[in-house]
């Protein structure tokens, strides 16, 4: 298969970034893990953060750019802010031309809805369902574009040749076959790695795909420590627990109790209560349930019956659904149980903020996958705003990229060898890789989970380790044709790679900063106003710390100087 | 159009019969069909032959304002698509139930849904102006019942349920609906935009229990035709409820 | 915390059809409260046969991925309690798709259509931004709640057992929530009667049934396309109107 860009992930980055190479002329092939559309991106519930006024006429792309810092707790990059917060209210206004429907104001003009840390009502939405809109419109669109759409199929390897990006290996699902992708630029868009966590509100393809991809063939990961918990996830009944309950419910009014019917947030965050920060909300409900002020369920209690069934039902009809059906709770009537869960992953592939392109020449990141915008904590609706914006920077610049450039040829030797490894899984005998899959999620989830320790980073370290040894038996039955056993293999060598990732630098990071809170290091320092590196050398992953690039002084002045407690 | 993947047996599948004008549903052997026409043809008779003349001033709907109308009425209760839904389910058996393993449904039967003869369901609207022109008959015959006995009675109560339930059932039509506001892409860039987007709220909801208000209404129909003849043959089950 | 941690010895037994052997295999998991059938069908994959063939994402409901036909009845697995389920559960692939592997069959015909229906147009005409009252919204935004699990395609007959020439009704919906966008200038309708086969539909309501969004697929998106269609090609009055205008 030859194409000039290739595309994996066909959530809302990598659609995106199919639209913009395509308008440009660009031959493009996506291939996703799984069907097109039925990406994460669907479980998007709240909206798209742009500062279009339509609702708070003094919202302005400048206090959007300041939030995102500050709530980023200043170590995102400031030219991607800058370029989120500028351009998002354009890609929203083309969503909308590309056919999105968003829910209206009195005047006909977008609603938008206010959302935890955001200064202005932002949030353009519809209904609880604005991702499911914005992935079916691009779905539409990419359908109806050039093109070319391979569903089901599992990206094993990139190949690099001399530097830059050659081709990619994949199987087919349904077939069984191995395809070999040549082209000339590849974009990774392939979303978080919320999987590597037991409690998660994220989806089967969620392992961390991309970024163990993009390790192997050379790109840097940064700021992989930076995990956010949502405050508020399901439960009960065990088979939904993680399982989102949108930030929405807040924004519309809801508000969160602990046992003894105490309004806790007003305690934690005076000012901004139930609408501060995902990390606060999360911290402060953590803290309530380990002070024995939860449920028996191990939660705390949301509650928006106040709001009427009517209201409820209009503005929030997936949640009213999703309580009724899963748990038989009726949310017009009671309290939602509620504890943090595992939502995004702020850190990621390190690109450069004005083009995407990684360090590797040819390869491309974008969305969850890359790093960068959200510093240490994202906004609520900051994800879809950057999977819009930076697709469509990502698809731009690959093109630019590949524009004249000739195709890299691979050897079929390496490919071949490739194929074998592949194969080598599937044999009579080995290790089920979903015990050691289960295994993992539960190390990750007790000890580099909402609260860390340097002991218990240490302990996970060696279990990480073990668990690495004890991978090589892993092996499945069957053959290559629809094989989720087969993927669970592939997938826990990502996922081991990523959680290395992840709890060595948390482990580095000696503060509590956003979504990473250490209780040995409780406060923030202003040393660690730094970001947190790792490669792969030579088979070995190493750490470097960068400085966050200080913000020139016309953006400067737009944010709330930096507050360091001991100082 | 390209349908992918979607195997078939074109000749086995029988939709393609071009040269039919009529269906293959009608040529199967379906005792349940000849069964429905026999009762219809039955029924036909029986109130042609036997008309029930009004008695005390109260007329059977059947023959409201004359049995001559009485095929354009059929016809909108046969081209309803509540109806439509039950017959090609319980009579022609396509499909016979959702549950996939009771269906008596297959590709060996020939299908042409509503594309030759039940073309002609598409012209469901025309039978609905018909029978709105009618309706006003029926409340005509509500007044002539309480003028002749110069009371409510329980018979007169009886034909204004019926009317009722007939007005519903007409207003609560899907073709009703396309006409209310189905059709309209942009309400607020017409005309009291708002206003009719509530009556197509209004109307939708009636339109919600479209399929409850036909059979409702037919068995009333046929309950007040039942009533009326007993009536007429003497029996003494009506009686005054308030004198006017 | 006991309800959460208690090792409960109860377990269901059920059967998952497997290609290999075409034919239904027991399988017996533990249960959990508040349990689905998709987490059933998990535990099998991931603990006892790994081969078995599933297709899952999101496990919320969301996606559309984990379609099935369960005890008869086309459901979305994530979203099926095992307690609404009598002992005895069955789980097959969609029967209207070409069958892969297991539970995972070839839904790929529905993309090809897709690609053929005309693609949303808006009138350029329209002051950008543009304004769009909420009332004008409403309609389309209960299609746009579709998840695409084709669930309506399965149960369709026109579909699974006549394998006839008609799009099926995930495509009505696609197309009224086209053609209802207020600022759309297509009328799809005609496209649906002629190459989509709209009047194969006979309307028997099954999709409208199996819908786990609870989208009226019948009542408001088919009806409504098939009154749009007798407009502009069975409506004789409407027809000799255009005929007299047309000449004008």
């Amino acid at each position: 298969m030859r194409s000039d860009i290739l595309i994996i992930g066909a959530g809302g980055a990598g659609m995106r970034a199919a639209i913009a190479a395509c308008e440009k002329g660009a031959d493009v092939i996506i291939v996703t893990k799984s069907l097109i559309g039925k990406a994460h991106t669907v479980m998007a519930e709240g909206g798209i953060a742009a500062s279009i006024a339509d609702v708070d006429k003094a919202d302005n792309w400048e206090t959007h750019f300041s939030d995102t810092i500050v709530e980023g707790v200043y170590i995102g990059d400031w030219r991607m802010a800058e370029l989120l917060a500028k351009e998002a209210p354009e890609r929203v206004y083309e969503l909308e031309r590309y056919g999105a429907i968003f829910d209206r104001t009195d005047e006909g003009k977008i609603m938008q809805r206010a959302f935890g840390g955001h200064t202005y009502k932002r949030l353009c939405h519809i209904g609880d369902k604005t991702g499911l809109e914005l992935i079916r419109t691009l779905e539409d669109k990419v359908l109806h574009s050039k093109a070319k759409i391979y569903d089901e199929i599992y990206i094993t390897k990139l190949f690099i040749k001399d530097g830059r990006f050659a081709g990619a290996l994949g199987i087919e699902m349904r077939s069984g076959d191995f395809i070999f992708f040549n082209a000339k630029a590849i974009i990774i868009s392939t979303g978080g790695c919320g999987r590597v966590y037991k409690i998660t509100s994220n989806s089967w393809e969620s392992t961390g795909d991309g970024l163990a991809l993009a390790y192997n063939a050379g790109a840097r990961l940064k700021d992989m420590e930076m995990i956010q918990f949502h405050p508020t996830g399901m439960v009960w009944p065990p088979g939904v627990r993680g399982l989102l309950v949108t930030e929405s419910v807040r924004g519309e009014g809801g508000i969160l109790l602990n046992t003894n019917h105490e309004r806790f947030m007003l305690r934690y965050s005076p000012e901004k209560r139930e609408l501060d920060a995902r990390d606060v909300v999360a911290r402060s409900i953590y803290y309530e349930i380990k002070a024995g002020r939860g449920t028996a369920h191990g939660a705390v209690y949301l509650d928006i019956s106040h709001k009427g069934a009517d209201f409820i039902k209009r503005k929030l009809p997936g949640m009213y659904s999703q309580f009724m059906e899963f748990a038989g709770v009726d949310i017009t009537k009671e309290p939602m149980e509620v504890a943090p869960t595992v939502h995004y992953q702020m850190g990621g592939i390190e690109v450069d903020p004005y083009t995407t392109s990684t360090c590797v020449s040819g390869v491309f990141a974008s969305g969850e996958v890359a790093s960068g915008l959200h510093g240490a904590n994202r906004l609520g609706g900051n994800s879809l705003a950057d999977i819009l914006v930076f697709g469509k920077i990502a698809g731009d610049n690959a093109f630019e990229f590949v524009n004249g450039k000739e195709f890299t040829e691979v050897l079929s030797n390496e490919i071949e060898s490739e194929i074998e490894r592949v194969k080598g899984y599937i044999r009579e005998g080995g290790r089920n890789p979903y015990n050691l899959m289960d295994e993992l999620t539960t190390v990750m989830e007790d000890y580099v989970g909402i609260m860390r320790v340097g002991d218990d980073m240490r302990a996970a370290i060696k279990r990480i380790d073990d668990l690495k040894i004890r991978a090589r038996e892993m092996g499945v039955r069957g053959t290559t044709k629809y094989n989720h056993g087969l993927l669970g293999c592939l997938e826990v060598e990502n996922m081991l790679i990523v959680c290395e990732a992840i709890a060595k630098s948390a482990l580095m990071r000696e503060e509590s900063r956003g979504g990473h809170t250490r209780s040995d290091f409780p406060k923030r320092r202003r040393e660690w106003k730094r970001n947190i590196i790792c490669y792969n050398n030579g088979g070995v992953m190493d750490f470097v710390t960068e400085p966050v690039p200080d913000l020139p002084d016309n953006l400067a002045r737009l944010v709330k100087p930096e507050v360091y407690e001991d100082e | 159009m390209d349908f992918g993947s979607r195997e078939r047996n074109e000749v086995e599948a029988g939709y393609v019969s071009r040269n039919d004008t009529i269906p293959r549903e009608l040529k199967e052997p379906n005792p349940r069909l000849w069964l429905f026409i026999i009762l219809i043809g039955i029924a036909l008779y029986l109130i042609v032959e036997f008309p029930v003349k009004p008695i005390d001033g109260y007329i059977d709907p059947f023959y409201a304002p004359t049995v001559l109308v009485l095929p354009l009425v059929g016809l909108f209760r046969i081209t309803c698509y509540a109806y439509r839904k039950d017959y090609h389910r319980h009579i022609f058996k396509h499909p016979l139930e959702c549950s996939i393993n009771n269906r008596h449904d297959s590709q060996k039967r020939g299908y042409t849904g509503e594309t030759r003869l039940f073309r002609l369901e598409n012209l469901h609207r025309y039978f609905l102006y018909g029978s709105i022109l009618i309706l006003p008959f029926f409340y005509l015959d509500i007044y002539k019942a309480l003028a002749f006995n110069m009371a409510i009675t329980l018979a007169a109560v009886i034909l204004a349920v019926n009317t009722i339930l007939v007005t519903l059932y007409l207003f609560s039509c899907h073709a009703f609906r396309h006409l209310t506001g189905g059709g309209t892409d942009c309400y607020s860039c017409k005309f009291a935009g708002r206003s009719r987007r509530s009556f197509f709220d209004v109307q939708s909801y009636l339109n919600s229990h479209h399929e409850q208000l036909a059979w409702a209404s037919l068995l009333m129909f046929i309950f007040v035709d039942l009533y009326l003849r007993a009536l007429s043959s003497g029996l003494n089950i009506n009686f005054i409820i308030l004198h006017l | 915390m006991s309800d959460l941690n208690s090792v409960s010895n109860r377990r269901i037994t059920i059967s998952i059809y497997r290609s290999e052997s075409r034919s239904y295999v027991d399988y017996t998991v533990p249960l959990e409260d508040g349990m689905v059938v998709l987490d059933a069908v998990r535990y099998v994959q991931e603990f006892i046969d790994t081969t078995l063939a599933i297709r899952w994402n999101c496990k919320a409901a969301r996606c559309g991925s984990c379609a099935a036909e369960i005890n008869n009845m086309p459901k979305l697995m994530c979203k099926t309690r095992i307690d609404t389920l009598p002992d005895k559960i069955r789980v097959a692939p969609m029967g209207a798709f070409t069958n892969v592997s297991d539970l995972v069959t070839d839904v790929s015909e529905n993309y090809m259509i897709n690609r053929q229906i005309p693609e949303f147009k808006p009138d350029e005409r329209a002051e950008r931004p543009w304004r769009i009252a909420q009332i004008d919204v409403d309609r389309t935004k209960e299609f746009r709640k579709c998840i695409e699990c084709f669930l309506c395609q399965d149960v369709c007959h026109v579909i699974r057992e006549h394998k006839a020439d008609y799009v099926g009704p995930r495509h009505v919906v696609k197309v009224a929530s086209l053609d209802m966008h207020p600022l759309d200038t297509l009328d799809r309708s005609e496209f649906l009667n002629r190459e989509g086969g709209l009047g194969f539909c006979n309307i028997t309501k099954c999709c409208q049934e199996v819908c786990p969004e609870g989208i009226h697929i019948t009542d408001n998106a088919i009806i409504q396309e098939k009154e749009r269609a007798v407009d502009g090609d069975y409506d004789p009055l409407l027809w000799i109107s255009r005929k007299i205008r047309h000449n004008r």
